[in-house]
């Protein structure tokens, strides 16, 4: 038997402990990785659409008729610089491929690579996604179900094209990046990086208690092995080794496994990247090496610390701790009332989530160890110790289990809040039955008198049209910038249940009368606006200064806006989207859809009706929770398991005394009666320390993180139904603890080798 | 004359190994008046441990029948193995005193903590713990947890647990095995001293022949089941 | 450059370890192709199973067919230079150039479908003016079989984006370049049937057998504008015009070529170029006599020397014809004459001197 079987001998003795170290290091690889995955994707992907789109020039046809590869043809013989752009998603895959001509793009590469290539003199080559080749975009394109819009062709002209070098029946239009977005993408990928980083954490400290189980379990065999003459070098060398093939085993199927979970919630996560930010989720190549050695890292500093730092007798959390523990846990409260950005917010959750992370183990113990001496029942004195010195056995399992109860609790309080309110805002916004897109090119006025005619309409039905474009706003002296428009034509009643963050009387009326204009939470936050504050507009051309009477909530968007009364958009208005909102009332459907269709004299009118949009609305935002959700009841079962393996070990460990109360004449019965009350004063009380914290957590997402990530607000709120769960769920993690010892106590429980020597003997 | 604690005969016990039936012993009587010592000897592995977890009901025996402080288990009765226990370990919470080589303590407790829990769970008073340990000669040490103290003085801390609750018999296996033989040898003195003091009936499990020959009767174990003679080996003392 | 494609194509194909850069736009095209790759497999690859088709001594030439393109052949060019001369009589050198290289061979009729954005040949075009020591140069780069770029035989027309060179009649054509800085717009009118290179067309480019079809026009009259630094200027001359194409033409180790288009006063016409490599250059000419046959040279009738480098390219050149009684002093006038496009060359009008006078133009690729 070599030395190295000789080590290993221990988890042939015990291989749920391996199992369960495995699993650990698998789980926590695939989920971090899955993230990370995620988010380079999408980091990328916006760097990408900002390098090369930003600013951009498009060809599009005046007829507003689709691009094809002849209009290609007809621009470039014509002498225009344009190049073709083809974004099409990639089959059973995440992400979108930007098909380009590379040979097209030659003439853009003498205004200084704008295609990622050093020097500028070349052409871009395509050594890697998203840039492909267009014609491998295309045939991507032909494969995609019949069922999907196929892939819009853009062309993109070259910075310097005019407007006048175009052959007729083309015009050039601004490359739309999407709305001025700001940070919103950075930082709800921030947010992700974040959770991610407190997963890995968790299972970090996870993976540390079990494995320095084994360890203490094979202090024995170690010392052993040193009288025999193995030097303890050689022999930490071998843990190393031990340990260094492990990860190695198990990163691989995790990062496989990260990849897996990031395809298969990549695309749902591409959609919420495209509906809240405006940001394409572009296909990118996976980076492995970076991963694996990161995670590799994790492993191994998390299981031999202790080789790195000098040896302490007791690994245990100490009284000592105190001020360092009180210290963190007070200045990241204050960082995170007055962190200003959302780094420093990150910085004060870590900080209080370490201070609590020392205390809990403390506050249990001490707490545990007053109630023993308040006791005078010696029986249930010994309870409260033995308490007392599971919460110090157990601290690193307890810890990781409060940090995820309190992330699952704060996470659903958002996610449930978010969901509560969106459906609320969501209720307000779509009052109207139908909506029905104006066709491209049509004008909507004729519709519109046409509406206005109409008795059966005014028989309890209401109708407006909504216009969206762009528009400049500035405030003060600072430079305009660009938002979105909407304009109402006329203010119908079908707005009137709107909820305002802030108004100012009736900001309807006041609409109406084209005397104010009502902003976004978004605008009012990005530029400080407040009710009664003057905005200088700038629409098409025109200047337009009015006071801000309301400020409405506009959630699930990034973009600020402003909605001004559509009798104030001057002529030259571009609108980008014109629809009509319509309840029709004493109209029938037939009616309406037939007059439409006359007066716009197509043969097709596309009619969405209310559910249908609330369906797309809610499936979009269902998406952007699912990788939070996931992650976090995934690192709850994580935890629970952890904290059940170390439980049941705790509780192996000591079984001696828990036979010794039987041999006191304790009846079975009232044996695992003390045991539940045990395991599961645990597990409760770790619960109980969690509480707090989600809570706190909770506050500072929705009302810290969430402002700075998403660019607005939710109401907070409390989940008292869902703390119950939370409760029962760590009551079930102690009642498995209590009935898994109990199963061992039966099994019979062998004496102490020596008292001492094995954790069963600590008290 | 005294009386009766324990009447237990023809005990026997088997365990299974490799799909074998090996049996530990058989035939095994022993009677115990108050008052009474008894050694049981033998080499590692005759039994002697496991005739002690017979006497305490710990494990059940394969044949015989126990008569004890006026209980009487017979193991052809058809009991219910919760009703065997349960008699069981009533009178082991109250009158039955079990004694191990080590860890007989609690090690969240203290010394006095451990005595209070002991004679909490036999309904006796909680006061005289503290007298006790002081007439184990350990009443400083009260406070002490049972890693700050040395082994002696944890077996007399296992004294003090098992005289606190006032038994009628105790059953002390190997009880300075893990001791040197000064401090045993001032434990044992301290155990008979107190068991004459008490009058309880003692069983004592002990490879030791000298500390066997300060019992009033010797149960040799040492040449298993085969060699030992019923009725002659243990008996009333005189 | 033609020739620094051919030489680069030529490692493409002898699976050389140069540094892949300098594939140029070639190994761009390539590079995309490989990535193709995959797809192509899956469409059963139409083009897959045709071989690129190597020219002979028995190819021969048909016209106007030739004028168009070959797409069974990696490689060919349209090429004209120009040795014009202003209103006040200043010379003013000029060049267009429009090569086609295939990245699948085809048989000529089957085009593929514009919409898929087909990657089976890639395009590049230049164009330079030389006038009063300056030279300016642009380059214009596209895939073909998506409109943009081409060539077709009837009515004859080379086209890249708004470049195109066509046929207006029975024997002019046109020409229009606009680029960034220059511009030209120019009548050309053929006054001579073309010239076949080497054996009926066939144009050896090495000892071993490698070789080109290659024809030329070298009779034109030229008129018309170009605009040169905000000056448009009315131009007059003579060109001439090659038409090259081949699969496979120079072996490794052949480190770049000298070529010369030469219209001598005497009304003869002197084509000669010289592939350089280790040890003996391969060298290869056609006279072409005011009146009667054109005849190819080989090294024992044609000799082309070296005599005066500026900043490494050789400017000054001697070559003799030893049987026509030609012994010709080449220079370069005054400049830099390197068009700094993707691959850079030298391409410069000459003056003639010596045993005749003359005019003519000369590339030089593989110069650093």
């Amino acid at each position: 038997m070599t030395l190295f079987t000789a080590l290993f001998s221990h988890y042939r003795r015990h291989p749920l402990q391996l199992a369960a170290l495995a699993l650990m290091i698998l789980v926590a690889t695939t989920l971090w990785s899955g993230v990370r995955q995620l988010t380079e994707q999408a980091r990328t992907s916006l760097a990408q659409s900002e390098q090369v789109m930003a600013g951009r020039q498009q060809v599009v046809r005046v007829d507003g008729a689709g691009l094809t590869v002849g209009d290609f043809a007809v621009l470039r013989r014509a002498g225009v610089c344009v190049m073709p752009w083809l974004e099409v998603p990639r089959p059973d895959a995440v992400g979108l491929v930007i098909g380009i001509d590379p040979l097209a793009a030659h003439c853009f590469a003498e205004e200084g690579a704008p295609f990622g290539t050093p020097g500028g003199s070349r052409p871009a080559r395509l050594d890697g996604k998203p840039f492909v080749d267009i014609a491998e975009a295309a045939r991507l394109a032909r494969q995609l179900p019949a069922a999907e819009t196929p892939p819009a062709l853009v062309l993109i002209a070259a910075d310097d094209t005019l407007a006048a070098a175009l052959p007729s029946g083309y015009r050039l239009v601004s490359v739309s990046t999407g709305p001025d977005t700001g940070e919103l993408g950075e930082s709800f990928l921030l947010n992700l990086d974040a959770l991610g980083i407190l997963v890995l954490l968790i299972t970090a400290l996870l993976l540390r208690s079990v494995y320095r189980l084994g360890i203490v379990q094979r202090r024995d065999s170690f010392a052993l092995l040193q009288r025999f003459g193995v030097p303890l070098a050689r022999l930490r060398r071998l843990l190393i080794l031990e340990i260094l093939v492990l990860s190695a085993l198990c990163i691989g199927p995790g990062l496989w496994a990260g990849g897996w979970l990031a395809q298969s919630i990549g695309q749902g996560f591409g959609q919420s990247l495209q509906g809240l930010f405006d940001a394409p989720l572009y296909a990118s190549p996976g980076h492995w090496g970076e991963p694996a050695l990161i995670m590799m890292t994790v492993v191994l500093l998390a299981c031999l610390a202790d080789f790195l730092v000098p040896v302490r007798r007791s690994h245990a959390p100490r009284l000592r701790s105190y001020p360092l523990a009180g210290g963190l846990l007070v200045t990241g409260l204050v960082l995170a009332l007055l962190g200003p950005s959302l780094v420093l917010l990150f910085v004060a959750v870590a900080m209080v989530f370490a201070g609590v992370g020392l205390l809990a183990p403390l506050l249990i113990q001490w707490l545990a160890e007053r109630a023993a001496s308040m006791a005078s029942d010696p029986l249930r004195r010994w309870r409260h110790r033995e308490l007392a010195v599971m919460a110090r056995q157990l601290a690193l399992p307890v810890v990781a289990l409060q940090f995820t109860l309190a992330m699952v609790l704060a996470v659903q309080a958002l996610v449930t809040t978010f969901e509560d309110t969106f459906d609320r805002w969501l209720g307000q916004r779509l009052a109207a039955e139908l909506y029905v897109p104006v066709p491209s090119g049509q004008p909507a006025e004729p519709a519109a008198r046409w509406l206005a005619a109409q008795p059966g309409l005014q028989q309890g039905g209401a109708w407006h049209r909504v216009i969206r474009g762009r528009a400049r706003v500035a405030v003060g002296d600072k430079a305009a910038r660009p938002v979105d428009l909407l304009a109402f034509a006329p203010v119908s009643s079908l707005v009137s249940d709107w909820d305002f963050l802030a108004t100012d009387g009736n900001p309807w009326e006041a609409l109406a009368r084209q005397d104010a204009v009502l902003v976004n939470e978004q605008l009012a936050r990005r530029l400080g606006v407040g009710i009664g504050d003057r905005l200088a507009l700038e629409i098409a051309g025109s200047p337009l200064a009015l006071p801000v009477a309301g400020i409405y909530a506009d959630y699930g968007r990034p973009a600020a806006e402003v909605l001004v009364s559509g009798a104030l958009l001057p002529a030259g208005f571009e609108a980008e989207f014109e629809s009509i909102s319509i309840t029709p009332g004493g109209l029938s459907r037939e009616a309406l859809v037939g007059g439409l269709k006359q007066v716009w004299q197509v043969p097709e009118l596309t009619l969405r009706d209310n559910a249908e949009i609330r369906a797309l609305a809610g499936g979009v935002f269902d998406q952007t929770f699912l990788l939070t959700r996931a992650m976090s009841i995934l690192t709850l079962v994580l935890a629970a398991i952890a904290l059940l393996i170390m439980g049941w070990v705790f509780f192996t460990g000591r079984a001696w005394y828990f036979r010794l109360l039987a041999t006191w004449g304790l009846s079975r019965r009232e044996v695992a009666a003390q045991l539940t009350r045990l395991s599961v004063g645990l597990t409760a009380s770790v619960a109980l320390l969690a509480l707090p914290l989600g809570i706190w957590l909770t506050w500072v997402l929705v009302h810290r993180i969430n402002p700075l990530a998403f660019g607005w607000s939710l109401p907070m709120a409390v989940y008292p139904g869902f703390w119950v769960e939370l409760i029962g769920l760590s009551l079930l993690i102690g009642l498995g603890i209590a009935l898994l010892m109990g199963r061992q106590l039966r099994a019979g429980a062998a004496l102490p080798v020596s008292a001492s020597s094995l954790t069963g003997g600590e008290r | 004359m005294s009386q009766q604690v324990l009447e237990a005969r023809e005990l026997s016990k088997t365990f299974v190994s490799g799909g074998e039936p090996i049996a530990v012993f058989s035939g095994v009587s022993v009677a115990l008046a108050a008052g009474q010592s008894l050694a049981l000897v033998g080499r590692s592995g005759s039994g002697k441990s496991t005739l002690l977890n017979l006497l305490c009901g710990l494990e059940r025996p394969d044949g015989g029948v126990i008569s004890l402080l006026g209980e009487r288990f017979d193991s052809r009765e058809a009991e219910a193995p919760r009703q065997w226990t349960q008699r069981w370990a009533r009178l082991r919470r109250g009158r039955i005193g079990v004694m191990f080589q080590e860890a007989n303590l609690m090690p969240a407790l203290s010394l006095l903590d451990n005595v209070r829990l002991r004679a909490r769970l036999a309904e006796q008073p909680l006061e005289p713990c503290q007298s006790w340990l002081e007439r184990l000669g350990i009443g400083e040490l009260a406070e002490r947890y049972p890693d700050q103290v040395s082994g002696g003085q944890r077996q007399r801390a296992a004294l003090a647990m098992v005289f606190a609750m006032n038994p009628d018999l105790i059953l002390a296996d190997e009880p300075t095995g893990s001791l040197d033989r000064r401090t045993a040898e001032e434990v044992t003195a301290e155990l008979f001293r107190l068991q004459a003091e008490t009058g309880v009936a003692l069983i004592l499990a002990t490879h030791d022949a000298e500390l066997a020959d300060q019992c009033q009767v010797t149960l040799d174990l040492a040449h298993g089941a085969a060699d030992l003679t019923p009725g002659a080996s243990a008996g009333p003392a005189p | 450059m033609r020739r620094t494609m051919l030489v680069l194509l030529w490692m493409v194909l002898a699976g050389c370890s140069q540094e892949p850069e300098q594939a140029g736009f070639a190994g761009l095209a390539e590079s995309v192709a490989e990535g193709m790759a995959e797809g192509m497999a899956e469409g059963g690859g139409e083009g897959g199973q045709l071989f690129y088709l190597q020219p002979g001594p028995d190819t021969g030439l048909t016209l106007p067919e030739d004028l168009g393109t070959h797409p069974r052949h990696r490689i060919e060019w349209w090429y004209l230079t120009a040795n014009l001369r202003t209103e006040s009589g200043e010379p003013l050198g000029l060049q267009w150039t429009q090569f086609r290289q295939a990245l699948l061979p085809r048989e000529a009729g089957s085009i593929p479908e514009p919409a898929t954005w087909p990657l089976e040949a890639a395009w590049m075009a230049h164009a330079a003016v030389s006038w009063n020591g300056k030279h300016v140069f642009a380059e214009r780069l596209a895939r073909g079989d998506v409109g943009n770029a081409g060539a077709a035989a009837r009515p004859f027309s080379v086209w890249l984006d708004q470049w195109q060179l066509e046929s207006v009649s029975e024997d002019q054509w046109r020409l229009q370049v606009q680029a960034e800085n220059f511009s030209y717009d120019l009548t050309l009118t053929i006054n001579d049937q073309p010239v076949a290179h080497g054996i009926d067309g066939f144009s050896a480019k090495s000892d071993s057998a490698q070789g080109s079809m290659y024809f030329s026009y070298v009779d034109i009259a030229i008129s018309g504008t170009v605009t040169f630094e905000d000056q448009s200027l009315a131009v007059e001359g003579r060109g001439w015009f090659d038409r090259e194409w081949s699969s496979q033409f120079l072996k490794t180790g052949q480190q770049g070529w000298d070529w010369f288009a030469l219209h001598l006063d005497s009304g003869d016409k002197l084509m000669a170029f010289r592939l350089r490599e280790e040890g003996n250059p391969f060298v290869s000419g056609t006279w072409i006599p005011a009146a009667g046959q054109a005849r190819p040279l080989d090294s024992g009738q044609l000799a082309l020397s070296v005599i005066e480098h500026r900043e490494g390219v050789p400017v000054r050149w001697r070559i003799e014809v030893p049987a026509q009684g030609v012994n010709l002093e080449l220079s370069a006038p005054p400049g830099n004459y390197r068009n700094q496009g993707l691959y850079p060359y030298w391409e410069s009008p000459v003056d003639v001197s010596g045993s005749h006078t003359g005019e003519g133009y000369m590339e030089l690729t593989g110069y650093r």
